[in-house]
């Protein structure tokens, strides 16, 4: 398996979400407020910080873990709905910007209906859907975070140059992705690590072309995963035979990187 | 002496356009055209005789090819085997209600035509037994493209082989009528899913000395014959051809082993009789990957029909010899063809008997014996170091040591015996011509799989 995934699986094995997981089973309450606070190089009191201004509010309970990554911060606000965790968000936002002046932390929040909701993939997507944030407003982290936010690709290319390219490129997007060089490997794959898109490349080894469409279509997996076709092959008769046998989108090389986002992210949602 | 000196000419032509060859293999963008339209679309003809094990494999390979449009075109030509019953199941074919067969060629009437459309560019003709070069006749008859490529069946091609051969084509695409690609020995290389994955050489004796012969043969010989446009053969294993100047020449000739040269002979003779300006060319970095036969029998087999197609060749085309309307296909190759190769045996044979009198006799010295040996020695040792010197600077596919020094060794070993051996089948070869003793002899299959389970157990 790929690096990304065993760092998934580390991550998972990490206490922080295990103990969070843990309290949101041992309070009664049916909904329990999460907010995640990130701020890159920040400032060792923050804990201090947070929990003083928290304590300031009578009737509020909570309870604070350090993140993965240095100046990160869980905040469990047990039986909060998600409007008071907006507000204790912009509350905290404005308190810790009175104390520092450059202070531009980032911010997840979320509020769970009943306690099965919230798992360690949901606290880790929140995690990284921080690090995807483009401005310092407040995330509202909701079910289409959690379904979207890291979409499995799989990377099917015989060029060494070109996958890891792709593999890196797509990485930064904030995808989850596993390669393989030939159409073989590629079959096997799919029905083993089940992703939601394929990102091929038409020509292979083991199997290719159009069969190879076929075979992915016919596997025995619950959801047939999007086809998104990246070749040189260039003939019009190809290309619409492609089209008509389900592929989803047809990229010829040499590619635009940008143009290849946007058809990716298209295909998804 | 003077077939060293030819062989040696003909070898520093090799070198001269090795540089090119190199340049062109490294650098040359066919990956980029490997998916263009404006690319010629080819139609590939496997004739397949009773090869339902290796088949599938191959025809597995030939559908992953790079290149943009083609067809592959299997027939089977009337095996007493499964192999049509293999190809159906693997590829869910079924026949077709009206093929479009047009009887541009001669051939035997077929039974059907088996195809797919999950598969669409693969056709399989299934028709009676009638012999290579009738396979290859129907294959003509039904591909729709403007090219054509004749693969054996036993034969597996390199994924951008087919692309490089058409990049060569299209750089003169009005005079090119033929190009012919490098044949290796697989014989001990690891294959799997219908690729060489592993490059070695062959651990038994018999496909070792081919292998060198092969690399003496195309890469010596051939790159140099094909600069001065004297190329007399391409390769029944892997060629490409214009269409229509093979069907203006009548197809290919059926009756007699040698097929494959006799339709160059054909093409340089239609070509030169009709003053068009032509050009038969060499493609070494075209690699296509064969099977060798791995037993003296079935070598023996080859070797012996080769000659025959040989004899057959020069016998029917002996007019064209010594005469200067044929240009340098007249002057050069056929000659050296008829004298070189069809009756080097017998010329070897006659000065050994000369010598041997000779001494008999008292006329001579051993000292003389020894030197004219090791002169002929030596100067064949250059050639095949010569021509391994020419795959290391261009190819390098042998990467190991140990292979290298295989190679030497055998290049040398080669003329105690197995050169002697050549000499004596090309002889009952045509003993086999002159009774009339037509028979194609046996040629054993094995599976890749199997193969490459041997090579990795080896």
């Amino acid at each position: 398996m790929m690096p990304n995934t065993t760092l998934q699986s580390q991550r998972e094995q990490s206490s922080v979400y295990l103990d969070i997981e843990q309290s949101v089973k041992e309070t009664t309450f049916e909904t329990s407020g999460v907010l995640f606070i990130s701020c890159a190089g920040g400032p060792s009191y923050l804990e201090t910080q947070v929990r003083g201004i928290l304590e300031s509010q009578p009737g509020l309970t909570f309870k604070i873990w350090s993140g993965e990554e240095p100046g990160s911060l869980f905040v469990l606000l047990p039986g909060q709905s998600l409007d008071a965790v907006h507000f204790q968000g912009l509350l905290l936002k404005q308190r810790l910007q009175e104390i520092v002046a450059d202070f531009d932390p980032r911010m997840t929040l979320a509020s769970f209906q009943g306690q099965e909701e919230l798992t360690q993939q949901v606290l880790i997507k929140m995690e990284d859907s921080v690090n995807h944030q483009a401005s310092g407003e407040i995330h509202i982290f909701s079910k289409d975070d959690i379904q979207t936010s890291r979409s499995r690709i799989l990377i099917v290319e015989g060029d060494a140059t070109v996958r890891e390219f792709l593999e890196i490129r797509l990485q930064m997007q904030g995808y989850e992705t596993t390669v393989a060089d030939n159409g073989l490997s590629a079959l096997e794959l799919i029905e083993s690590w089940k992703p939601d898109l394929v990102l091929t490349e038409l020509n292979l080894y083991g199997i290719d072309g159009l069969p190879y469409i076929h075979h992915i279509q016919r596997l025995d997996v619950d959801e047939v995963p999007k086809i998104v076709v990246l070749t040189e092959q260039r003939v019009e008769q190809t290309i619409s035979l492609c089209f008509q046998n389900g592929v989803d989108d047809y990229i010829t090389k040499p590619f635009s990187p940008v143009e290849l986002d946007a058809r990716i992210r298209r295909c998804i949602h | 002496m003077s077939v060293n000196v030819i062989y040696f000419s003909i070898m520093t032509f090799s070198f001269r356009n090795i540089l090119t060859i190199f340049r062109r293999a490294a650098y040359s963008k066919f990956n980029t055209l490997s998916g263009s339209e404006l690319v010629p679309s080819i139609s590939l003809l496997v004739p397949a005789y009773n090869e339902e094990v290796t088949v599938i494999e191959n025809v597995k390979c030939l559908l992953t090819l790079n290149y943009p449009t083609y067809e592959v075109i299997v027939i089977n030509d009337g095996s007493s085997d499964d192999t049509l019953g293999v190809l159906r199941r693997e590829f869910g074919l079924e026949p077709l209600p009206n093929p479009e067969m047009r009887n541009s060629i001669d051939c035997q009437p077929i039974n059907s035509v088996y195809y797919n459309p999950q598969y669409p560019h693969l056709y399989v003709i299934d028709k009676p037994n009638g012999g290579k070069a009738d396979s290859l006749n129907a294959g003509i008859n039904l591909s729709h493209y403007p090219l054509i490529s004749s693969i054996d069946a036993d034969s597996l091609l390199e994924k951008d082989a087919l692309i490089r051969m058409a990049r060569m084509y299209m750089e003169n695409p009005e005079e090119t009528v033929a190009i012919g690609g490098d044949v290796r020995i697989a014989n001990g290389c690891v294959i799997e899913n219908g690729a060489v994955k592993e490059i070695s050489l062959p651990r038994k004796m018999w496909p070792m000395f081919q292998a060198v012969e092969y690399l003496k043969a195309f890469l010596g010989g051939r790159i140099g014959w094909s600069s001065i446009n004297g190329l007399i053969i391409v390769s029944g294993a892997f060629g490409l051809f214009r269409k229509d100047y093979v069907i203006a020449v009548g197809g290919y000739r059926g009756g007699y082993p040698g097929e494959d040269m006799n339709i160059i002979i054909k093409l340089h003779r239609y070509m030169l009789e009709n003053k068009l300006k032509y050009r038969i060319a060499f493609c070494p970095e075209a690699v296509c990957w064969t099977q060798a036969p791995d037993s003296y029998r079935i070598l023996s087999n080859q070797r012996k029909r080769w000659g025959r197609g040989n004899l057959k060749n020069m016998i029917e085309n002996y007019d064209m010899a010594f005469n200067p309307k044929y240009k340098v296909m007249g002057m050069l190759t056929m000659p050296y063809n008829i004298i070189f190769e069809a009756l080097n045996p017998y010329f070897k044979i006659t000065g050994l008997l000369a010598l041997i009198g000779y001494t008999m006799l008292d006329m001579t010295h051993w000292q003389v014996l020894v030197v004219f040996w090791l002169i002929n020695f030596l100067s064949g040792y250059l050639l095949s170091i010569g021509a391994l010197l020419l795959e290391e600077i261009a190819f390098k596919r042998f990467s190991k040591i140990s292979d290298l020094t295989r190679m030497m060794f055998y290049s040398a070993f080669k003329f105690f015996g197995y050169a002697q051996l050549g000499g004596l089948w090309r002889i009952q070869g045509h003993i086999q011509y002159l009774r009339n003793n037509n028979s194609w002899g046996t040629m054993t299959r094995q599976s890749w799989q199997e193969k490459s389970g041997n090579a990795k157990s080896a």
